[in-house]
This record gives C-alpha cells, sequence and structure tokens, in this order.
C-alpha cells in the first residue's frame, strides 16, 4: 500500500514536470467547449433564421391591402440596391386590381425573377406562398359569402411533419456535450498513461524499476492512479468551462432551456471518477505492450473510437435496452442524458455501472500487474 | 552469499544458460567473466527475479528470486543492464524515491540519501534535474540509487561501460569501500583489466556454461599464460566476442 503511494507520488511530480502532459490535459478542456459553442452559435442561427424577403413591388397603391398581408409574412419592400449577383425579384400589381377582386374575375400578378437562381430559390418560394396563401384566403371568404363550407374545395390536407424540428436538434447539440464530457476523461489523462508506460520502457527505466522490492501490482496502480489524477483534472476543467460558455450561446432561441446547476456538476464528477480509472487503465494496457512513445500513442487513437462508439452509437441509434443503465460507459450516459434533460436518474442503474467500471478498471489492472511479471512483455521476448 | 546452482535458460531455439552453477561469497567481489552473449545479464536477471529459471535455482541469502521475489530483493541494489533515468526529476529526488521503495521513510531516508550521495561525491549535481548528464554523471546516480539501502547484496551489470578513466577510478573505490564492509558483489564484465583489477575470484563464462574458476592468478596458472586476457583465450576456446 505504502509503495502504491510512492509511485503515485513520484509519478505525479514527474508528469506535472511533463509540459506536454500538463498541456494535453488542459487543451482539451479549454479549446473542446470553445470549438463546441462556436459550432453551435452557427448551428443555431442557422435554424432561427427567418429574415424578411426584401423584393420590388410595382402598383402597390393599387392594393394596399394585399402589401400589408405580404408585409406580415416577411416579404416587404427592398431597400437599398441589388447586388450583383442577384436578380431582382419584382411583383408587378395591375391597376385593375380593386375592380377585378370586387367582380370576382381573376388578378394577373406578375412575378419576375431569376427561378435558377440556387440563392434567391427559397426567396422566390416565399413570395410564390404567400401570394397563393392571400388568394385561397380570398377564395375562402368569397366560399363563405355564398354560404359554402370552404372545405370542400381543400379535399387533401398535407400535414408536413419535419423530423428536423428544434427539440431534436437540441438532443443533438446536449447529446455531442455529453459526448464531449466524457471523452474528456479519456483525452486528458492520455498523454501521461503513455508517458508513465511505454515512455517509462523507451527511457530504460522500466527494469530497474520491476527488480525493486515491490509488487507489479503496486506499480500499475500507482501509475494508474496519476494518470487518473490528470484525466479528472482535465474532466473538472471541461465541466467548469462549459457552463461558462454556453452562457454565451442562444439556446434560448431554439426552445432549449440547460440548467448547468452546481449540484448536477459536482454529480457528473462523480460518475467521472470512476470512468476515469477505467480510462486509464485500458490506455495503460494498450501502451505498456507498445516498445515506445509514438507506437503507443498510434494504438490509443484506436481506442478513444470506443467511447466516441459507446455513447454516440446510443445517441443515434436510439437503442433503448435496460441494459445501458448498468454497463460501463453507457451507464455514465444514460445518467448524463436523464442529469441534463432534467429527469429523475436511474439510480440502482447509475450505482451499479459504477461498480461495474472500477471493477472491469481493476481487473484490466490486475491483469497488466500480471503481464509485468512475464518476460515476454517485458523483454520483448 | 549468491548461491548459483546449475540454471539453465532457454530463449526460443537458444540456450542461453546451460546448468550454470557458481557462489558469490560475501565480502568478496565476483567477477562475471563472458564474451557477449556468453548469457552474463540472463544469469544477473534470473539472480534479481526478472527472468524464470527453466532449470535450477539462484538464492539470495537462501531466497529464491523465482519464489519470493520481494524477499530476495529488499537485500539487494542493482545496477542494471539498462539505467534509465527520470529526467524530470532532481538526483535527490530519484535517489530518494528509490530508498522509499525499500522502506527507508522520514529522516533516516534524508540521512540516507545524503550519505550515497556524499559518498559518490555527485553533492553539487544533487538539485539538478539529471535531463542532459553524462554518461559518468549517470553512472554515479544509477549506482546512487543502487546503494542508497545499505544493501547486503550487489548486482552490477557491466557497470564500467562507456566511462572514462576518472569515472571507473571513482567506481572502482567505491565498490571496494563496499567490499570492506562485507557486501557481497557480483558483477559482470568483459573488460580484461576493470576484472583483474577489481576481483578477488572470477567466474569465466561461455555459453551458458562455467568455462573456469578462481582467483586471477589461479586461472592464469591453470593456463600457463602470464595475462589474464590469454588465459581468458585460452580457457573460452576462442577470441571472439573479447574486448581488450
Amino acid at each position: 500500500m505504502s509503495a502504491l503511494v510512492t509511485v503515485w507520488k513520484k509519478e505525479f511530480r514527474d508528469a506535472i514536470r511533463d509540459k506536454r502532459s500538463v498541456f494535453a490535459a488542459m487543451s482539451y478542456a479549454f479549446f473542446g467547449p470553445m470549438l463546441m459553442a462556436v459550432a453551435f452559435f452557427f448551428l443555431i442561427s442557422q435554424l432561427t433564421d427567418q429574415a424578411d424577403v426584401g423584393i420590388e413591388i410595382e402598383g402597390k397603391e393599387h392594393a394596399p391591402q394585399f402589401v400589408e398581408f405580404l408585409n406580415e409574412n416577411g416579404i416587404v419592400e427592398k431597400q437599398g440596391d441589388w447586388s450583383e449577383n442577384e436578380t431582382p425579384i419584382i411583383l408587378r400589381l395591375p391597376e385593375s386590381w380593386s375592380t377585378k377582386i370586387a367582380d370576382a374575375e381573376p388578378v394577373e400578378v406578375a412575378l419576375n425573377a431569376d427561378w435558377s437562381s440556387q440563392k434567391q430559390q427559397t426567396d422566390i418560394k416565399r413570395v410564390e406562398k404567400a401570394v397563393q396563401a392571400y388568394s385561397s384566403q380570398i377564395a375562402s371568404y368569397r366560399l363563405i359569402l355564398r354560404g359554402v363550407d370552404p372545405r370542400v374545395v381543400q379535399p387533401i390536407q398535407l400535414q408536413k411533419q419535419d423530423v428536423a424540428t428544434k427539440g431534436s436538434k437540441a438532443a443533438l447539440i446536449m447529446g455531442s456535450v455529453l459526448v464531449f464530457i466524457i471523452l474528456s476523461v479519456f483525452w486528458s489523462g492520455m498523454n501521461v498513461a503513455i508517458d508513465i508506460s511505454a515512455g517509462e520502457r523507451e527511457r530504460n527505466s522500466l527494469e530497474f524499476l520491476l527488480s525493486q522490492p515491490l509488487s507489479t501490482w503496486d506499480i500499475v496502480t500507482g501509475k494508474a492512479l496519476t494518470a487518473s489524477t490528470f484525466s479528472l483534472f482535465g474532466a473538472a476543467l471541461s465541466l467548469i468551462i462549459i457552463p461558462i460558455i454556453f452562457a454565451y450561446v442562444p439556446l434560448h432561441e431554439i426552445g432549449m432551456n440547460v440548467n448547468f446547476s452546481v449540484g448536477m456538476m459536482l454529480l457528473m464528477f462523480l460518475l467521472l471518477v470512476p470512468l476515469a480509472v477505467f480510462a486509464t487503465a485500458l490506455q495503460l494496457f494498450v501502451s505498456f505492450r507498445a516498445k515506445n512513445f509514438k507506437e503507443a500513442q498510434t494504438y490509443i487513437s484506436f481506442l478513444l473510437i470506443i467511447p466516441m462508439a459507446a455513447s454516440f452509437g446510443v445517441e443515434f441509434a436510439r437503442l433503448k435496452n435496460p441494459i445501458l443503465y448498468y454497463l460501463p460507459l453507457t451507464g455514465q450516459h444514460q445518467a448524463f442524458l436523464s442529469l441534463i434533460r432534467g429527469e429523475s436518474i436511474n439510480v440502482m442503474g447509475t450505482v451499479i455501472s459504477a461498480i461495474a467500471t472500477l471493477v472491469a478498471a481493476l481487473l484490466l489492472i490486475k491483469y497488466i500487474a500480471r503481464l509485468l511479471k512475464s518476460e515476454k512483455i517485458v523483454f520483448g521476448l | 552469499m549468491i548461491n548459483v546452482d546449475k540454471l539453465s535458460k532457454t530463449f526460443k531455439s537458444v540456450q542461453a544458460l546451460n546448468s550454470l552453477s557458481f557462489q558469490a561469497k560475501d565480502g568478496e567481489i565476483t567477477g562475471l567473466l563472458g564474451p557477449n552473449g556468453a548469457g552474463k545479464t540472463t544469469c544477473l536477471r534470473i539472480i534479481y527475479g526478472l527472468l524464470q529459471a527453466d532449470e535450477g535455482k539462484a538464492e539470495i541469502e537462501g531466497v529464491d528470486a523465482n519464489v519470493n521475489p520481494m524477499g530476495a530483493r529488499k537485500n539487494l541494489g542493482i545496477f542494471p543492464d539498462k539505467f534509465g533515468l527520470y529526467e524530470r526529476l532532481t538526483v535527490r529526488e530519484q535517489v530518494a524515491y528509490f530508498a522509499e521503495l525499500h522502506g527507508l521513510s522520514g529522516s533516516a531516508q534524508k540521512e540516507a540519501v545524503s550519505q550515497v550521495i556524499k559518498k559518490l561525491d555527485i553533492e553539487e549535481l544533487a538539485d539538478r534535474r539529471t535531463g542532459g548528464f553524462s554518461q559518468g554523471q549517470r553512472m554515479k546516480v544509477a549506482l546512487a540509487q543502487a546503494l542508497v539501502h545499505s544493501p547486503k547484496h550487489l548486482i552490477l551489470d557491466e557497470p564500467s561501460r562507456g566511462l572514462d578513466v576518472m569515472s571507473t577510478r571513482i567506481l572502482r573505490d567505491v565498490l571496494r569501500e563496499q567490499r570492506a564492509q562485507g557486501t557481497c558483489i557480483l558483477f559482470s564484465s568483459h573488460v580484461m583489466q576493470e576484472v583483474a583489477a577489481l576481483c578477488d575470484r572470477v567466474v569465466v563464462m561461455a555459453a551458458g556454461k562455467v568455462a573456469a574458476e578462481g582467483t586471477p592468478e589461479e586461472l592464469c596458472q591453470m593456463t600457463g599464460e602470464e595475462q589474464l586476457e590469454d588465459a581468458f583465450v585460452k580457457i573460452i576456446g576462442t577470441d571472439e566476442g573479447i574486448a581488450a
């Protein structure tokens, strides 16, 4: 036990002096949320973009009511000149508007535009739609005046059900935040984990350490705790920075209201502790088998796919299997999902998954400790 | 005392040790002399329990490191084949780390660390990080790590490789001093002068076996040669892999 603490203390002091390790642990927490916030910023502004369409309306004095209707629907008189790569959109209202309306004769309204222009297509469509909407409104009035139910001329009503609702976009955003938080424990301790295993071998100090009077279990556990300390440091930093940055992202514009309370963050951190030990155990397992730093780095980047696949996979495949609550990684993910949605969490599942994660990590450490007794692994024979 | 009894070890198709037996006594410096590839490092690694012997046993004070590695290493100082240093730690921190792993703590640890640093005359290096140290300086730090817990047994794997005259002399002085304190010292080498100058007894190894055993003088007498080097060549029957 005391040997374990000795190893932990020494490795920690060693790692904290390694600028690369410290920077790796912090950079993820700093730049990650910022990048995500920028991405969301654009996503949200795109989602909520309903700027008015500016067009030219000729003869608007003939139909003031129609023009007012257009304005209400976001189609307004163009201010300023058309830019070079735009073709003017012109709506021409005839002089005979009011008389023809009164006589219930069709009014010919001309829409002059370039339908082949990709950029202006949505604008043109909106003008068309608005004109048609006004037209069917008048039709309805006329039918009612003649004692006919306007529904007889609408035999089919198409109901558009857009799957890309704001709600699902919001879920997408929060889902990626969760994956980001979970990945932080994998990412932040990675450099340390490689340095104290493959790095130790590369620097030729492994043989001497292994021939000291301490068990390989103490060595591996001490090293795993060092790397876990770093990964939890990165996770804590992410958890602190995310709410700060997200305060600047206009989430409310897409109808989202996420409340990052201190209690919730603490709970998340607590749930990340066993996951951090598990993550570093996995990384040590891989990089103790590598001959040097570079090789370990290559293997470990493949390892990052596991948490990504587990969390994104569940997220997008919309898996709903109760076992997900109890497994390592998916258990934490499910608990986070409930937390962020403001639902009550599955306490039993969360506790069991935390224990399962810890047990898996300890078994893995035990296995690495056994590997380090094998001359094949130690000397690469 | 280190007792090696009929050790055999095979790596795939290569027989590294073939029923190797010898003893290293307390208060003596025993040299394990052999050409490259004779099995010196393999033998030493089995003694401190990093490799498992296929047959036979190696005991330190009656404790077999293959059976009870913790017990065997408790009283053992090791200067390994590869001695990498922790380049981000200072000499003092490094030596203290290994002192702590041997169970020294508090003021006893501090005392032991200062003493070994003084003994090796590296006081002005003590609070520098070891990154960028010369080969001689690195050797001294590695030796300090091996000696800090005042072990009863010392195993050194080619300690003089890459050292200049001054560093070699310091190494010899330290080993003689340890011998005077009754330490059992076993070291491997393929350098003749080294062995002739230092060893009380020489075990000549070739192809995983003991080829001859005795004091340097005895070996010379045995072969009728004046120089240990010539005796050595005669004993192993080839001059392959010998450095002067």
